[in-house]
């Protein structure tokens, strides 16, 4: 791999003066670039060139991974052992049996890609994606980023990434390593990074891209709508909430430690940034693991996660949300016999409180964790009304007959993931985010009826 | 250490420290009253004798008041943090938010609210009262309108204090401002050359500037006006960042910006900070400071220990005025700490959840 510094894409070039005829140029080179290459590839010369863009992001010894884990915390997010295990939970998903069963599983027949497949009604019908699609990426987790470029290039589409000031690093480092694999296909991929709202880059980039992806706050996505003319689709993806449910029997059935291990490992899994992170866990009472001594030993197992894999520094406003809360329910637990608080000495470290308020509770997060009591699923789904709409993925802790027990009300009631406790910040490569299908969203069919 | 037997006592203890310190910021005996005090809450606070013992920092242990255990503000909201009685509490202070669990409660006696009193007007004076300002526009409702408000509490008894200066009260009881009676009692300010005080929230100065916008009128008030802005919006109007606000305020009303004094207070504190002096050249980042007798550290959200100068962490704020409650206050703000006072930095909440809806959901 090149010792050169990297330079290739726009955020490559620090101090480069973006304009908005530049952002409209580059666009309009993307799309040529893409109907001369891209777009004359077939499924398997894509899918196993991403396959080998993912080879290379799990061995260890890769540069760019190593560039990515050595890099300030301050530009990525996280210290080097949280960024290299979301990293491998990431790319272990990237098999080219993994992205052709995406394929299957949104068009039934991959091939319609190509041309036109047949269909049970004796029609025929094919796919297309955008020519040109504008993705807006969150500021926090690198995943989604990575997952919407290869979505795009399995739809054959150019993209143009554009992040916020000083956050490109880990999606330049992923687009170079596309570019070392297939150099073609990078040059139907841009990076830029600019501040959200910058209305004239943005008009640029609206106008020309087919269709817009946004991943981040509700506001965000929000604000993006209004700006966007209504031929243009938009795949927005706003701020979810997650939570864990042990049911009471999954320590007998799984062992305690297990349990525990598994509520530990979505608790530190990207320091618990992004939506799919739990704030709370709810533990059903009547166990012979009461919800309380939940709370105590997945105390004691965040502090030895902490030895393995340290949250790291995290910034004085982040640390300062988990001091004022933790100050909140030392109170509280000094006059209420039901909360109870374990924290780690002189840090932010981790933090898990234990109260009887069933309430949903957003955590500051950066492993901070709620563990409250219930006595069965429909209470959670009466507390948690007022956040239907808002929950993203429950992570159930139960044997896998009382899972799919469980499941079904969850789903019923609007829960759009269900997963094993543990793998909650470990989605599928083909998972539904917010419930809707990941390539489906973004392209159009073509139907063909014959006589 | 002092030994109080009575809330009078401990009162009384507490107002002279005020008298004389208000004359000699470096006044000895802060910490040996800080200790006093806390001894006479942990005695009288159940809810605060909790946290000390559950802490292992009692009367017995501590010997430093930095050491007193520091109550979250958001404790005001579901504790009664009181040394005294139910039948005692003559007065209740409150926070402002849209449920009653939403809200931080205050409650006072004669005796603590005498001291409250005590406490807020040297300082106000001694930053917001010169001789050039001569009438007081008020964009607050009346007490009677607002009785739960230690804000408007604070404004009536600024009034009362100033009695002999013409003034005027702008808002109802809703917060929602009057203006025609503002614009008049500045319109009147203007004719007469008399320079005014505009007294106002974040939120009742975005409401003033936008009646003068929609009425396509400004002023530009005689030499000596001033203004008090205390920060918030609480979504009653649009946010605007403070040196916009303080922008507008010069262009719309003709007010200098260093008449332009920022306080810093809350309905759990019965004291202010102030983060500037009428007739004294302001240094530039703007820094708030309590009265002697109110000390703010500013301590790493990691150690809870005091920062190094010009550091950033979070703001906590040792109160002898809160003689009643807690005097060791735990806020949620951020600051910077300066040899000579602190800068304030925002709320320490998630920028991610601060956008989220779901945080109207807060703790209980």
């Amino acid at each position: 791999m090149p010792e050169e510094p990297l330079d290739y894409f726009l955020a490559d070039k620090p101090g480069a003066e973006l304009t908005h005829s530049l952002i409209a140029e580059a666009s309009q080179t993307l799309r040529r670039n893409r109907n001369e290459y891209l777009a004359t590839l077939g499924n398997e010369q894509i899918i196993s060139k991403l396959a080998e863009v993912a080879d290379l992001w799990r061995s260890p010894d890769y540069p760019l991974r190593q560039m990515a884990l050595d890099a300030d915390p301050e530009e990525t997010g996280f210290p080097r052992e949280v960024l290299a295990s979301g990293l491998d939970a990431c790319f272990a998903d990237w098999t080219q049996e993994k992205f052709f069963m995406l394929l299957t599983q949104e068009f039934g027949d991959p091939t319609r890609l190509l041309s036109f497949a047949s269909q049970p009604n004796r029609t025929y019908s094919m796919v297309n994606g955008p020519q040109l699609i504008a993705h807006i990426a969150p500021g926090n987790l690198p995943v989604p980023v990575f997952q919407s470029i290869a979505f795009g290039l399995l739809l054959r589409s150019a993209q143009f990434v554009k992040c916020a000031s000083g956050k490109s690093l880990l999606p330049r480092l992923f687009g170079h390593s596309l570019h070392f694999v297939e150099p073609g296909m990078a040059t139907a991929l841009e990076i830029a990074e600019w501040d959200g709202g910058n209305e004239s880059l943005e008009s640029a980039l609206f106008s020309e891209a087919d269709c817009v992806t946004v991943n981040g706050g509700d506001k965000t996505v929000e604000l993006i709508r209004q700006r966007l003319p209504l031929a243009k689709r938009l795949a927005g993806y706003g701020h979810r909430v997650s939570f864990g449910y042990v049911e009471k029997q999954a320590n007998e059935v799984m062992g305690t430690q297990t349990v525990i291990s598994h509520a530990a490992d979505d608790v530190v899994a990207w320091n618990q940034h992004g939506c799919l992170s739990p704030h709370v866990i709810y533990v059903e009472e009547n166990s012979s693991l009461n919800p309380a001594r939940f709370a105590e030993m997945l105390s004691g197992e965040l502090e030895a996660r902490n030895k393995t894999m340290p949250r790291g520094l995290i910034s004085t406003r982040e640390s300062a949300a988990i001091s004022t809360a933790r100050r909140f329910y030392k109170i509280r637990a000094a006059n209420n016999a039901s909360a109870a608080l374990w924290e780690s000495e002189g840090s932010t470290d981790w933090t898990v409180v234990h109260e009887d308020e069933k309430q949903f509770q957003t955590s500051p997060l950066n492993r901070f964790i709620f563990v409250k009591p219930i006595e069965h699923i429909d209470e959670v789904l009466h507390v948690l009304e007022p956040i239907r709409e808002s929950v993203s993925t429950v992570g159930l802790a139960a044997s896998e007959a009382r899972m799919r027990d469980l499941a079904l009300p969850l789903a019923q009631w609007g829960v759009p993931r269900i997963c094993p406790l543990g793998q909650m910040q470990r989605p599928p490569l083909a998972w539904r985010h917010d419930g809707r299908p990941p390539l489906g969203e973004l392209i159009r069919w073509a139907d063909l009826e014959t006589a | 250490m002092t030994n109080f037997t009575s809330l009078t006592e401990a009162c009384d203890a507490v107002s002279t420290f005020i008298q004389r310190s208000v004359g000699d910021p470096h006044a000895a005996g802060f910490g040996e009253l800080a200790l006093g005090l806390f001894a006479f809450q942990f005695a009288h606070n159940t809810p605060f004798a909790n946290l000390c013992q559950a802490e292992n920092l009692t009367p017995e242990t501590v010997s430093d008041w930095r050491d007193i255990p520091t109550v979250h503000t958001r404790a005001f909201k579901s504790l009664d943090l009181s040394v005294f009685l139910e039948t005692d509490r003559g007065t209740l202070f409150r926070s402002s938010g849209t449920t009653q669990v939403d809200r931080s409660r205050h409650f006072h006696c004669a005796e603590t609210l005498a001291v409250y009193h005590n406490s807020l007007w040297p300082w106000f004076a001694g930053h917001l009262v010169d001789e050039s300002a001569n009438r007081l526009l008020f964009l607050f409702p009346k007490l009677g309108l607002a009785p739960e408000s230690s804000l408007v509490h604070m404004m009536d008894t600024v009034a009362k204090r100033l009695a002999k200066r013409e003034h005027c009260f702008a808002t109802d009881g809703q917060w929602r401002i009057d203006g025609k009676a503002a614009v008049d009692f500045l319109h009147d300010c203007a004719m007469q050359n008399e320079p005014v005080t505009i007294l106002g929230t974040a939120f009742s100065f975005v409401h003033l500037l936008d009646h003068l916008d929609a009425n396509a009128m400004d002023f530009q008030l005689p030499s000596g006006s001033a203004v008090m802005e205390t920060g918030g919006y609480k979504g009653r109007s649009r946010d605007m960042p403070r040196p916009k606000l303080h922008q507008a305020i010069t262009a719309k009303l003709g007010v200098a910006s260093a008449r332009i004094i920022c306080e810093y207070g809350m309905c759990e504190l019965s004291s202010q900070a102030y983060d500037g002096k009428l007739g004294q050249a302001n240094t530039a980042p703007r820094l708030f400071r309590f009265p002697p007798w109110a000390r703010a550290r500013v301590v790493s959200p990691e150690t809870l220990v005091d920062v190094e100068l010009g550091q950033a962490g979070l703001l906590q704020v040792v109160d002898l005025a809160n003689v009643g409650s807690a005097l060791s206050l735990q806020t949620e703000d951020l600051a910077r700490q300066h040899a000579c006072g602190f800068e304030l930095l925002g709320r320490a909440e998630l920028a991610e959840s601060r956008g989220c809806s779901l945080m109207n959901l807060s703790h209980a």
